[in-house]
């Protein structure tokens, strides 16, 4: 190295931080270890909530599917009632058709 | 610290306290020799320690923990002057000549870390490593993750560049 260089070695030489450093980063940790502490904990009332809402919804949804269902099952009762109202509509015009030719005749 | 790992012989508080102490000069005069100011040093020398706190358990060996802090501290002071668009201005100032030998070496030191202090982010922080910690050209290259090529370029472009302006300065 030449003497430039070995200026700058001593321009550069380490140097202490105030007295005490080590306690104020050891008060910091502390102080972060609080916090996230609180963090996972106060995520708990906010969790709570979440849960409730989705349980009002799932019973909201469960009480409207089977309220679908119900209606279903209605809707298809009253089909079935329409086809036999059919059926025997067609069968007794049948009849009267039957009774008009053999009058005719 | 032999067989042991150093996340397990520093779990307890107080052997992270001995961390601390062991390399707090090394972490601090990093961030001060680069910032040239002393709160801001601090603040970012707690900050690496704060973040070592947290990732101990990540270290394999002393050796892995020094690279660390030195990686660390380079990026958070790189970091905190671009944020504080800090490059000290470096004036060509009257001095009056020091009372005695001890002062004018000091003199001397003084003047000489102004000068580093107005380099390029990336010259200023090479030169540090060079001369603060007698880092090799290609430890600083692994440490700052550039080239062999590139961080011998710079420390001789910021030599050339320290020697004019010390060399202007005498001659005033």
């Amino acid at each position: 190295m030449d003497p430039f260089e070995e200026h700058l070695k001593n321009a550069l030489r380490r140097e202490e931080p105030r007295a005490g450093f080590a306690g104020r980063v050891r008060a910091r940790i502390t102080v972060q270890e609080k916090r996230t502490r609180r963090a996972s904990w106060s995520s708990l009332p906010r969790l709570r909530w979440a849960l409730g809402i989705l349980l009002c919804v799932g019973i909201v949804a469960g009480v409207s599917y089977r309220h679908d269902q119900v209606e279903r099952a209605r809707g298809e009762a009253a089909k079935q009632q329409v086809y036999v109202a059919l059926r025997l509509a067609g069968a007794k015009m049948q009849l009267a058709e039957l009774k008009v030719r053999h009058l005719s005749e | 610290m032999g067989s042991t790992s150093v996340a397990e012989s520093a779990a307890s508080a107080m052997s992270f306290e001995e961390l601390v102490e062991k390399h707090q000069a090394m972490v601090f005069s990093l961030a001060y020799h680069f910032l040239h100011d002393r709160a801001a040093a601090e603040e970012v020398a707690q900050d690496v320690f704060l973040q070592l706190y947290f990732h101990l358990e990540e270290m394999d060996s002393p050796v892995h923990i020094v690279f660390w802090l030195r990686k660390v501290t380079a990026n958070r002071s790189i970091d905190e002057a671009r944020r504080r668009h800090r490059r000290a201005e470096v004036g060509i100032e009257a001095a009056g000549d020091p009372a005695s030998p001890a002062a004018a070496d000091e003199w001397v030191n003084l003047r000489l870390r102004r000068l580093i202090a107005s380099l390029p982010e990336r010259q200023r922080m090479i030169v540090i490593l060079r001369y603060q910690e007698d880092l090799e050209p290609v430890e600083i290259a692994a440490l700052l993750e550039v080239s062999v090529n590139t961080v011998k370029s710079q420390l001789q472009r910021a030599l050339i560049l320290l020697r004019e302006k010390a060399g202007v300065e005498k001659r005033a």
